[in-house]
């Protein structure tokens, strides 16, 4: 059984993902916020990265890196609430590209790992 | 094999640009370490840095030499830099300075070996201290100089500076930076320029750039200007159009009354329904450019197909 990096498709899933993911993202009124003024060239490459991670990729993210990356949404008042509309979105865009729910489930339980170190606690 | 800026540094078998550099004890920031986030961008100012270092990063960049040293093992030789080194600040002479509108001068200047892609920007330097950036409008292979617009603020240091030099005058030179150049554009894709202000000379660069390199695809270049004056080259834009069939040249100016805001972003917003496909150059203030940016990512356009320079004012 290949692992879910690989039954995803890997990079060019990534690849596939990460423009929906972000269009998703800017488009939710609960998040779209803690994206005013970040520079949206960067903010691609953060989000593969995310994206890399949560899909069972290679990473090498510590806890430190998602506290420290996120210290700063913590300060103006990012909470689960945020944390769950991320993931929800995460979620829609699997399934748009037609990602089974045994996958979506797992990619989310990923993503869902990293709340804590996210909201800093 | 591995030099950080003049510096040899160690590199041992089997190991990463970035690993080589932390044990140097240089200062490299990283995140994700597996070649996605780019939070260790370099550039490579002399040699090759391998294909797979370079995954993710754009066209541009590309051609520049930038990639990720985390996931980097040079199979060759490697000078390298951090991504905002300009290098080393060059002599140069004013050739020409003159007005092109009442707040906008055009100047010219003679500075040997300065190699750059037109719509790049350089760092202009007066009296040792006195640095901006300005985006460059000439072409290195049909002008012999280096041409900027530049925006005179009253109270600018700059500006009052800019307007005491003579022709023979001497300043320096550093750079180019930026990556809003004609690259990784299919020559049948359509081009759309959008810059408000001083803007239109990178802008301008791109243009004569695409035209150059046998650009085939519709082109079209959107002009905001607050008045008629800042139109700035208005003249030299309607003649590019007459003699080149796909190129198509729009002035916009500000229109106070018009209902969506009346600037040049509201006017291509507008007009630029069906842009999906389309190569996108954005140049001007910041708000106008992250508004376009954010705009067209949102319509489906790729951030591949965007490339910007937003300008931050100052005198």
């Amino acid at each position: 059984m290949s692992n879910l990096y690989e039954r995803l498709g890997g990079e060019n899933a990534v690849n596939a993902a990460v423009e929906l993911f972000y269009r998703k993202v800017l488009a939710d009124g609960r998040i779209a916020r803690f994206f005013d003024g970040v520079d949206m060239d960067q903010q691609i490459a953060k989000q593969k990265s995310f994206l890399t991670m949560a899909f069972g990729g290679p990473n090498n993210y510590t806890g430190a890196d998602m506290r420290n990356a996120h210290k700063r949404l913590v300060a103006k008042g990012l909470n689960d609430s945020h944390v769950d509309a991320v993931i929800e979105n995460l979620n829609y865009t699997l399934r748009d590209l037609g990602v089974p729910e045994k996958e979506v489930k797992e990619v989310a339980a990923i993503a869902n790992s990293v709340r804590d170190d996210v909201l800093n606690r | 094999m591995l030099k950080f800026e003049d510096r040899s540094v160690e590199l041992r078998p089997g190991e990463t640009v970035l690993e080589a550099l932390e044990r140097a004890g240089i200062d490299a920031p990283s995140s994700c370490r597996s070649g996605n986030c780019q939070t260790c961008l370099h550039r490579a100012v002399e040699g090759v840095p391998p294909p797979e270092s370079q995954v993710g990063l754009t066209q541009g960049q590309k051609a520049l030499g930038f990639f990720l040293p985390c996931v980097c093992l040079p199979a060759s030789p490697l000078t390298i830099t951090r991504p905002d080194d300009v290098g080393a600040r060059r002599d140069a002479v004013i050739r020409a300075i003159e007005p092109l509108a009442p707040d906008v001068i055009r100047l010219r200047v003679d500075a040997d070996d300065f190699a750059y892609r037109p719509g790049q920007f350089l760092e202009l330097v007066a009296d040792g201290d006195l640095r901006r950036h300005y985006s460059l409008a000439s072409h290195p292979e049909d002008d012999p100089f280096l041409e900027m617009h530049i925006r005179l603020h009253e109270n600018g240091r700059m500006s009052r500076r800019l307007g005491e030099f003579k022709p023979g005058d001497r300043l320096h030179v550093a750079g180019p930076s930026g990556t809003c150049f004609y690259e990784g554009v299919h020559e049948d894709q359509r081009l759309l320029l959008i810059g408000a202000g001083t803007g239109l000379a990178p802008l301008y660069g791109v243009l004569r750039d695409a035209l150059k390199r046998g650009h085939l695809g519709p082109i079209r270049l959107y002009h905001g200007a607050r008045s008629r004056d800042g139109l700035y080259l208005d003249e030299e834009l309607k003649a590019l159009s007459r003699t080149w069939a796909h190129v198509d040249y729009r002035p916009c100016l500000l229109d106070p009354n018009a209902p969506a805001g009346g600037d040049v972003a509201a006017t291509a917003l507008h007009a630029e329904q069906d842009v999906k496909d389309s190569a996108i150059f954005l140049c001007g203030g910041e708000n106008l450019v992250k508004r376009l940016k954010r705009d067209f990512f949102m319509r489906g356009v790729s951030m591949k197909n965007i490339r910007s320079d937003a300008f931050t004012p100052s005198g």
